[in-house]
């Protein structure tokens, strides 16, 4: 029988098992290198590197895991606070304003190679809302979850989501027209 | 409900454009650089335990006088009313199932948090 990530857990605490943590890994990996590329706009190479920062961080603080939420939820926002301090370092955390967005959303600013490509528009919307609608959206997270990952109050993570999906649906029609 | 579905659509284009990245040696690497654990000394555990246990008898035996203590006790024991060593007896079962019934709650209601 498969052990939980729950149970997965309890032996890393227990017996220190780093197999177990392997397993761990093993389970969450693509979901966060996935959600790491996104962020960092489709660079492989720095997504895992963060993604490994990411679990490491994880294993050292697994102590700190109280089980009130899920896992992968925990990871996550271990996962996007490695991605903001390194954003931070890069001075890249204020993402794309709003003159930019809009001018890069003009159908003929776009490669038309692109002009469907979800993940480019995606690429497009500023971090918060970005990051609000790949945890929502695209993880399938709860609001209330995401306000955990996000660390931001629950009315603005809707309120982002919302934009956020608002602006693609726009980059879309605009790109599909 | 038109819009509904636009959200639906979208969430469902989102999660497909995203697909499983294989793990590639990923996992292995992380493994590599976690901190060294205690699990390489874990062998020696279940030795320390039998060798204190070993070390706790034996001071135990030579510090009762041969563990004649236990004799003494055993003899007492034999004295004591038949009503008393069932009373014992029930009353040590009920604490244990007691015991039993606790753990079981305090398990069910950790997993039904978590």
């Amino acid at each position: 029988m498969e052990l939980t990530d729950a149970g997965l857990v309890a032996r890393v605490l227990i017996d220190d098992d780093q197999h177990a943590y392997g397993e761990l890994v093993r389970r969450h990996q693509s979901s966060v290198r996935g959600l790491l590329r996104q962020l960092t706009r489709g660079d492989v190479a720095l997504a895992d590197d963060l993604a490994q920062d990411a679990f490491i961080r994880a294993y050292k603080n697994i102590r700190s895991f109280r089980g009130e939420a899920k896992f992968s939820t925990w990871l996550y926002r271990i996962t996007y606070n490695c991605f903001r301090e390194d954003a931070r370092k890069r001075k890249e955390l204020v993402g794309i304003n709003e003159e930019q967005w809009q001018a890069e959303q003009d159908p003929q600013t776009v490669d038309p190679g692109l002009r469907h490509d979800l993940m480019h528009a995606l690429s497009l919307l500023p971090l918060h809302e970005r990051s609000a609608v790949l945890l929502c959206c695209q993880q399938g997270l709860s609001h209330d979850e995401a306000a955990r990952v996000l660390e931001i109050p629950l009315g603005t993570v809707k309120t982002n989501v919302l934009r956020g999906r608002e602006k693609l649906k726009k980059t879309l029609a605009a790109w599909g027209s | 409900m038109n819009g509904e579905m636009e959200q639906d659509w979208l969430d469902k284009k989102l999660q497909e454009a995203v697909p499983y990245i294989e793990d590639d040696g990923f996992t292995a690497r992380v493994l590599q650089q976690l901190p060294a654990s205690e699990v390489r000394f874990q062998f020696l555990r279940p030795f320390i335990l039998v060798a204190a246990s070993a070390f706790a008898s034996a001071l135990t035996y030579v510090l009762s006088d041969g563990g004649r203590f236990i004799i003494v006790e055993m003899f007492k024991v034999t004295t004591i009313p038949t009503v008393w060593v069932v009373a014992f007896a029930l009353a040590s079962g009920m604490v244990v199932m007691a015991g039993g019934i606790l753990a079981a709650m305090s398990k069910t209601t950790n997993q039904i948090q978590s």
